[in-house]
């Protein structure tokens, strides 16, 4: 091959890309039009670059990462920002990270027990507010990297037999992907000093927490509330106490809780 | 004002998104991995964004991501995940019964393990540039090796792949 087509050669990925030279790029322009081998070349190059460009996959980030990105970026206090533009020598440790959103859950857990006092008047019950405050707790950490789901499963058939022999009941665990809320899986957390059972559905973007426990207390009407941008509703029935949680907006939680209530109302 | 630097955070990089977990799937092969590394990452944005000045918001983002994942990587049990076809096709677009698109899917299929044989180098080179439309300027900046070098990767990337196709056709 000549010397001037083995240099042109190297040059022509660059050359597809518009980031040659001009002056380079204009006789590699002139060579193409005079040399046959390197125009093929060149064609077939082209062919790949298309090619690569049409068919490699762009892939669309699942609505669950969203959503826990945007929850632990809002839970994360803004301070942070400030603090790092003083301490940019942070070393890149993925604990630090984590325990920051640990901070930033416990700053969040401290002001949803300051808030206490709304709780309770919104709530009706006497002993609303601690159980509230744990709930959306819980849900806080719930949006921490990996705290999720203990297992993750869209088949309710897989999440329901793993609560046995964690917990001494037995949860609701149900689907409803017809009705636009994915079964995303389950986990084990605790409220009130005991384990609860924690089923997790998703909406778009947003993620919901369905606790439930057993109660001896009686049944109780539906109790609605919004703290801190996140909506908690929460009932009691046929002897199991449930608190729905998430960011996602009043008026949708209702529809998915009043799902839910029907579901019991039959089983029970 | 704290309030105002969230507003910005949702207004440039959270909508890069997709673009972000797109180069963590093709560096990582993993559809799990890849969702923790960008969740990682994204905070990491965020702690920094303060910092962050002007520039190029996906140039910055990118290379957080792809440091993330190469640290998620060393740390991770195995150097070379084996490809996964189960994994990729969950998110592979649907498929509609008209004959062209089952080519179509075959023929992604078929670049996309590809592209997965590639050495890592190369590979990211390739997505930065292919995928994301980086400039050759930006895919210096996110792989921090001079314009040169990245000219050079992508002309043996391309030939790469041009001869695994070749020889799977």
């Amino acid at each position: 091959m000549p010397a001037f087509c083995q240099t042109a050669r190297d040059s022509l990925s660059a050359y597809v890309d518009g980031e040659l030279p001009p002056d380079r790029a204009a006789e590699i322009a002139d060579h193409l039009t005079t040399c046959p081998a390197c125009s093929a070349e060149y064609q077939a190059l082209l062919e790949t670059v298309a090619a690569l460009r049409s068919q490699l996959t762009r892939f669309t980030a699942p609505d669950v990462l969203r959503a826990r990105i945007r929850a632990a970026v809002a839970a994360t206090p803004s301070e942070s920002v400030a603090a790092e533009q003083i301490r940019p020598s942070a070393r890149n440790d993925r604990r630090r990270l984590t325990r920051a959103l640990g901070v930033a859950a416990a700053v969040f857990v401290g002001a949803a027990l300051g808030a206490g006092g709304t709780l309770v008047a919104a709530g009706g019950g006497r002993n609303a507010a601690p159980v509230a405050s744990e709930v959306l707790a819980s849900h806080v950490r719930s949006l921490i990297p990996d705290h999720l789901t203990d297992v993750r499963s869209s088949d309710q058939h897989n999440v329901k037999p793993w609560f046995n022999g964690r917990l001494d009941y037995s949860p609701t665990v149900l689907r409803f992907d017809d009705q636009g809320y994915p079964l995303i899986g389950g986990r084990v957390d605790y409220v009130g000093g005991r384990p609860v059972a924690v089923v997790v559905y998703g909406r778009r973007q947003h993620m919901i927490n369905v606790f439930s426990w057993p109660t001896g207390s009686g049944d109780a009407p539906v109790a609605t509330r919004t703290v801190n941008g996140y909506n908690m509703i929460s009932w009691r029935h046929g002897g199991s106490e449930r608190w729905v949680v998430s960011d996602l907006n009043a008026a949708e939680l209702r529809s998915f809780a009043a799902l839910l209530q029907r579901a019991d109302s039959v089983s029970s | 004002m704290s309030h105002s630097v969230l507003d910005r955070f949702e207004q440039t990089i959270v909508p890069l998104l997709d673009d972000a977990y797109t180069l963590a799937r093709h560096l990582l092969r993993d559809e799990h991995d890849a969702q923790d590394v960008v969740q990682e990452a994204y905070l990491r944005a965020w702690r920094y964004f303060g910092g962050f000045h002007g520039g190029d918001e996906r140039a910055w983002l990118l290379t957080i991501v792809r440091n993330c994942s190469y640290t998620w990587r060393r740390k991770g049990p195995a150097e070379h995940v084996p490809y996964d076809d189960e994994a990729h096709s969950a998110d592979a677009p649907a498929r509609n019964g008209a004959d062209a698109r089952a080519i179509d899917d075959s023929e992604r299929q078929r670049l996309t393990s590809a592209l997965d044989r590639l050495p890592a180098e190369f590979r990211e080179a390739l997505v930065l540039r292919e995928i994301e439309g980086l400039s050759y300027h930006d895919i210096a900046r996110v792989t921090g090796v001079p314009v040169g070098t990245v000219m050079s990767r992508l002309a043996r990337a391309r030939e790469r792949m041009r001869r695994l196709l070749k020889r799977t056709a």
